[in-house]
């Protein structure tokens, strides 16, 4: 059994469906991506399976219990939802001691949290003194309080420098390879793609692509783009390329084939023997980036474009 | 539960919140000693129906619970107090974001709720303790300056004392549950205050005035007659009452609240 299955899970705001039939089945154990555009669904997700909010239709498991009964596993999953939340006057300590004893968990357990976030020395601070960047640090700290076999994470990396980014990607690798389960959400691709070991892709609350870093990596393509030496060229190249089989377009000054870098070589040889002389020839690789927005919709504007429509 | 509790105690130690609580309570308990002996003794008196007080005659004054008059004197302001920092108390968890986060560790939300009833509770407790003390304090040279007689109120003082400290409790708690079911109804503290202070100020006086008699079940005049343990025309009994009423309403609102709607803060 996954981790987490939805199945048709739903809930609407009003006329918009923010979560629409979500069938989902997520492994245990490694380090899980949740990526779309704004309003996607993903916190709303999110809110569902820790009992925030409840579904309007269908159902859902975490850990082997039904989402309708979130008490029966909350105290095996740790979670930060959208934004770092803590009493802003009390230090950090304190803030993760109430917690701590909310869960009835003892407060050296506060001490480690705090310890593998980074933030030992500066618990004595209110947190009303920390940077957005030590407040995400603490909230990762207080998400780990119950030492969950799940861990949700809501943008964790928000408001981190460079390097707080790389070092909590770490942390989060860790963690999954710990034989814990960590859900991300991001709007970051190039984070989900140097950590996620699983990826799921939503748009407008439907579910796009669940599968293994690996499956969507393989949906990228390559394309290769010529330019002759003189201009005037294009139309001859294009013709000779297209009569030997290349999948070939002009795309404004250079001509465009769909081909994977191995082929660059015979798409030189194939210029050269219809007699024009190549000024530039590049191998350009799709990337994941490239393939989420070709999935979810090219720019917010289309998306809300999109959504105005899906709504009327 | 006790968790709820353990946590919730935590979490409302904070020196600025304690420290404008028990603050307003000394700082309202001289304000309406001072004020109420120096007008007793002047003779005169407040209009009846007057917003947040109910004082009594320079005679009463002279007998034993003379000593701790202030207090019940005082319970609609303290009641404002209180609603207010109970308010304070649960909408912060929403300005926070914090309940998010207590819901997703305790999903069945109702010991949430009862962790800070009883957190609050102590926290009244020692509240009302503050304003005792300080009453006790103040209220003997404002006697004597009033040219009030203060010989009765050794008698039995420390039962006195006691008695009327549990009576303004019990009617602070009321204060107190109405001023969280509106927070939690609002998610708003500032919402919650001027509904409060509005209530007192504004709307009980005008009600006062409109209706006939004294009725038992406006929220002021009912906690009043609570903290002075009866009054001439709401009697101990029906105060109770009434009291448990609004408990139940505002307590029952909350958990309903709490438990039923979305955590979409």
């Amino acid at each position: 059994m996954g981790v987490v299955e939805t199945s048709e899970l739903t809930r609407r705001f009003g006329s918009i469906t923010a979560v629409d039939g979500l069938t989902l089945d997520l492994p245990a154990g490694g380090v899980i991506g949740l990526v779309g555009p704004n309003g996607s669904g993903k916190s709303t997700l999110i809110r569902m399976l820790l009992g925030l909010i409840r579904p309007g239709a269908g159902s859902a498991h975490v850990l082997g219990a039904s989402i309708a009964q979130p008490a029966r596993y909350a105290a095996r999953v740790g979670a930060l939802v959208e934004r770092p939340a803590f009493v802003p006057g009390l230090s950090a300590r304190t803030n993760l001691r109430a917690l701590a004893r909310l869960r009835g968990l003892p407060d050296d357990r506060v001490d480690e949290v705090l310890g593998i976030v980074g933030l030992t020395g500066r618990e004595r601070e209110p947190v009303k003194r920390f940077s957005l960047g030590m407040q995400q640090r603490l909230a990762i700290a207080a998400a780990l309080l119950p030492d969950p076999e799940l861990l949700v994470l809501d943008e964790p990396t928000n408001g981190l420098d460079p390097a707080g980014i790389v070092e909590i990607r770490a942390l989060l690798m860790a963690l999954g390879r710990s034989g814990r389960t960590v859900v991300v959400s991001s709007h970051l691709l190039a984070e989900i793609e140097a950590a996620c070991d699983w990826i799921v892709v939503l748009r407008f609350g439907e579910l796009v692509f669940s599968g293994p870093t690996e499956a969507l990596l393989a949906r990228t393509r390559a394309h290769i783009d010529l330019r002759p030496e003189h201009a005037t060229d294009l139309p001859a190249l294009l013709a000779a390329l297209q009569a030997a089989g290349w999948a070939a377009a002009r795309e404004a000054d250079l001509i465009r084939v769909v081909a994977t870098a191995d082929r660059a070589a015979a798409l030189n040889r194939a210029a050269s023997d219809s007699g024009v002389t190549l000024a530039h020839l590049v191998v350009v690789q799709d990337s994941l980036e490239d393939v989420f927005l070709a999935m979810t919709g090219r720019s917010d504007g289309e998306l809300a474009v999109a959504r105005a429509g899906a709504v009327a | 539960m006790l968790g709820a509790l353990r946590s919730e105690l935590v979490r409302v130690r904070r020196r600025g919140l304690l420290l404008g609580w028990f603050g307003l309570m000394a700082l309202f308990a001289v304000m309406v000693n001072t004020i109420m002996f120096s007008t007793a003794g002047d003779g005169a008196a407040l209009p009846e129906g007057a917003p947040g007080v109910a004082f009594p005659s320079a005679t009463a004054l002279a007998t034993p619970d003379g000593l701790t008059a202030g207090l019940p004197a005082a319970a609609s302001m303290f009641g404002v107090v209180t609603l207010s920092f109970w308010a304070i108390a649960v909408a912060t968890d929403y300005s926070t974001g914090l309940i998010r986060l207590l819901v997703a560790a305790m999903p069945r939300r109702w010991p949430l709720l009862v962790g800070k009833v009883a957190a609050l509770t102590l926290l009244t407790a020692v509240a009302t303790g503050v304003a005792t003390v300080v009453n006790v304090a103040v209220a003997p040279p404002a006697a004597q300056a009033a040219g009030i007689d203060t010989s009765a109120w050794s008698a039995g003082a420390l039962g006195t004392v006691a008695s009327t400290w549990a009576s303004t409790l019990a009617a602070l708690l009321v204060w107190g549950v109405v001023g969280l079911a509106i927070a939690y109804l609002t998610r708003s503290s500032a919402i919650a205050i001027s509904v409060g202070v509005g209530y007192v100020l504004v709307l009980e006086p005008m009600l006062t005035r409109l209706l006939d008699g004294d009725p038992a079940w406006l929220l002021g005049r009912t906690l009043t007659a609570l903290a002075q343990g009866g009054t001439p025309s709401i009697a101990l009994g029906t105060a109770i009452a009434s009291a448990a009423t609004y408990v139940a309403l505002g307590l029952a609102g909350a958990a309903a609240v709490l438990v039923r709607r979305d955590v979409t803060d």
